[in-house]
């Protein structure tokens, strides 16, 4: 009675390899497809090395819209006003005021807050611009280095790239201004699937700080923050939005641009 | 089927590896490039209850635009192009209607005349794709001054955006220069940094050179050749008086103010032999700080006022050399090519602007104060004698053309961009920038 036993026991085997190689056939197309993909896709050069040509070419595939208007989202003028208050030049103070003043509703944040009318006066709307900022719901603890090298790196630098070239267009690096290094500010940005900017992207704690006690650093700070918005939506694939959905550290250096 | 678990472990655990792998580790980008262009700016003109203040609404919104233009970091939009008429500065533009136009900044003011006859004028300063208030002034003022609030005004925006001071409540001091190259008349002028108000302050009897304002800019100090004998005098703005910088037998020429305006800091001829001296303007003491048998000249204080660099040919050719300000410690710091004189250091201390003698050729450059990192910012025939603004940012120096047409002013970018002429009465030289005005 060997036979049948004989003749079964290959055909078992014979399934068995068919429907692991065809498993693995499976799980290399579906599965490991970002990591073959990847020598492919990331024919764009590190980081590093990218120079200006080279991200220009990749705009030309994605360019961005700066001219169309964008529908007023944000802001809806309130009526609400009362008389400004605001520093006499005779008094040479700089602005320390003061008094009520105009009421603007918020800009979405990532955390909904009660919707109350918030009245703020003139100190309110510029700290707004220099308080340290609450650190994003998933902003990384710590010091933050780019180390450039790893396989989170190496997978999305031609999105860095992307990115990049999407959004030097419209940073106007604060070239002339001195001490280069005190200029490097870095974002947290988080952006929707449209690739438009998602709540209002956050100074790190160590810019924030800087950009609270030097006015060189502050301008630069908001510089960034005008070429951030200023250049959405930016143009990524849709496919790999978890890859791009946060940005941190989105780095503005201008430090190789001093004295051009 | 112990083999089949296997392989659908296997296989689950390859579905299951990516989620949780390093794909979901934040994006880092490095942007290292931009694109430094002038930021765009709208300035409507400022708004006024009735017409007589709508005319000068309109005048100080063209003082500010024009101002910001000139500097090369702005362009202001042209007021045809807005969507949004501003007619209440106490209301939250539309920030669509300013960024659909491609306004990065809003400056929206209003005039208002006062019973004491006096104007005040209020501005807020708008972040457009921030939307948010940069800054917000009121500044009162008697009408006349109108071009000193916009300068103002000009100065608060400059700041606040690229933050750095601004520089345009300031005064130019210079050369006035007319007639015929045989019988040239140089008179003693000052004028508006934007070249408005110009003012002659010496009639041309006597040939003028060289004068620079102390640090309240309420002080001249130049070079006239009264009596034929070159000598250094003092120029009070205030009073218009004028007086000889000590009594001496020979020539004195090149005067600088210290940064703390007590002092000036001048060469003395002496048979041949130039050497720098310091005065105490208190008490009229003077002390010798070169000693060379060589020319030496052209001092000017570093800002905290402890080195002095100055020209000297003592090496065999003109370069620039760097003491403390006791004389101390004198030593060469330009080595570049050809001959580079009058040094003059940076309001913020971190360069020395100077003129190089290549040829035939003068070009205005920068350098560190240890002499590295030479930069020519002018490529023209004859450029010479630059001055600061007061941040540091901006040179103004002397063009002569070629053909000996006379001289103008024209000024430069620290980064060698955004040349251009300053307008004056006629020919002109010399020029000397003021502090800002208080």
């Amino acid at each position: 009675m060997p036979r049948p036993t004989t003749a079964r026991q290959p055909r078992i085997g014979l399934l068995v390899s068919i429907g692991l190689h065809a498993g693995l056939v499976a799980a290399t197309f579906f599965t490991w497809s970002r990591l073959i993909e990847m020598p492919n896709n990331s024919h764009t050069v590190p980081v590093e090395l990218v120079t200006i040509a080279d991200e220009t070419n990749v705009a030309a595939m994605a360019p961005p819209e700066p001219d169309k208007p964008e529908p007023d989202k944000l802001v809806q003028p309130d009526t609400q006003m009362t008389p400004p208050a605001l520093p006499d030049f005779t008094e040479v103070q700089p602005p320390d005021p003061v008094a009520p003043d105009i009421t603007i509703k918020e800009p979405p944040k990532p955390k909904p807050e009660t919707q109350k009318s918030k009245t703020q006066d003139f100190a309110a709307l510029l700290n707004k611009l220099t308080a340290a900022p609450k650190p994003a719901p998933n902003a990384k603890k710590g010091a933050q280095a780019i180390t450039g090298i790893g396989n989170a790196n190496a997978m999305t630098a031609d999105l860095a790239d992307a990115l990049k070239s999407q959004i030097y267009r419209c940073w106007n690096p604060p070239v002339g201004a001195p001490n280069a290094s005190d200029l490097v500010v870095d974002f947290h940005l988080a952006l929707n699937p449209d690739g438009t900017v998602s709540g209002r992207p956050q100074l790190s704690s160590q810019s924030a700080m800087a950009a609270n006690g030097n006015a060189y650093t502050r301008a630069a700070s908001e510089a960034a923050m005008r070429a951030i918005y200023q250049c959405q939506p930016y143009r990524l694939p849709a496919s790999r939005y978890g890859q791009w959905r946060d940005i941190d550290p989105l780095r503005f250096d201008p430090r190789d641009m001093m004295g051009q | 089927m112990k083999n089949l678990s296997v392989a659908v472990l296997v296989l689950a655990a390859l579905f299951v590896f990516p989620v949780t792998g390093p794909a979901l580790a934040a994006l880092q980008v490095d942007v290292t490039q931009g694109n430094a262009q002038p930021l765009p700016i709208a300035i409507p003109d400022f708004v006024a209850s009735d017409p007589g203040q709508a005319a000068m609404g309109a005048q100080i919104a063209g003082v500010v635009r024009a101002d910001l233009d000139r500097s090369g970091l702005f362009k202001s939009i042209d007021p045809r192009a807005f969507v949004e008429r501003i007619t209440n500065i106490n209301v939250a533009p539309t920030f669509a209607s300013w960024r659909a136009i491609n306004a990065q900044g809003l400056a929206a003011g209003q005039v208002e005349v006062l019973s004491t006859g006096q104007i005040r004028v209020s501005f807020r300063l708008w972040d457009v794709f921030g939307e948010s208030q940069m800054d917000g002034r009121i500044l009162t003022t008697q009408p006349n001054d109108w071009r000193r609030i916009a300068h103002q005004i000009s100065d608060f925006i400059y700041e606040r955006v690229t933050g750095e001071k601004g520089y345009f409540d300031t005064r130019i001091v210079f050369i006035s220069e007319s007639g015929p190259a045989l019988k040239r008349v140089k008179r003693l002028a000052v004028m508006d940094e934007d070249g408005a108000n110009p003012i002659f302050l010496t009639r041309g009897e006597y040939m003028v050179l060289t004068p620079r304002f102390n640090p309240t800019a309420q002080m001249i100090a130049y070079m006239s050749y009264i009596d034929t004998k070159p000598r250094v005098y003092l120029f009070d703005l205030e009073t218009g008086k004028q007086e000889m910088l000590g009594n001496f037998p020979n020539m004195t020429f090149s005067p600088r103010f210290s940064p703390d305006g007590n002092k000036v800091a001048i060469t003395l001829e002496n048979g041949g032999n130039s050497d720098i001296y310091v005065m105490d303007l208190r008490s009229h003491q003077m002390t010798r700080l070169t000693s060379d048998p060589a020319i030496d000249t052209a001092p000017s204080f570093s800002p905290d006022g402890r080195q002095i660099a100055f020209e000297s040919d003592r090496g065999g050719s003109k370069q620039v050399y760097l003491m403390n300000a006791d004389g101390s410690g004198q030593h060469r710091v330009s080595f570049g090519a050809g001959e580079n004189g009058t040094p003059v250091w940076s309001p913020r201390g971190d360069l020395i602007a100077f003129t190089k003698q290549h040829g035939s050729h003068f070009t205005v450059g920068v350098m560190r104060f240890d002499g590295s990192g030479e930069r020519m910012l002018t490529n023209a025939y004859h450029d010479e004698g630059p001055t600061w603004a007061p941040n540091g940012r901006v040179l103004m120096f002397n063009r002569e053309a070629q053909n000996g047409r006379g001289s103008q002013i024209w000024s430069v970018d620290v980064t060698g961009r955004n040349e251009r002429r300053v307008m004056t009465p006629g020919d002109a030289s010399d020029p000397a920038w003021s502090p800002l005005l208080k």
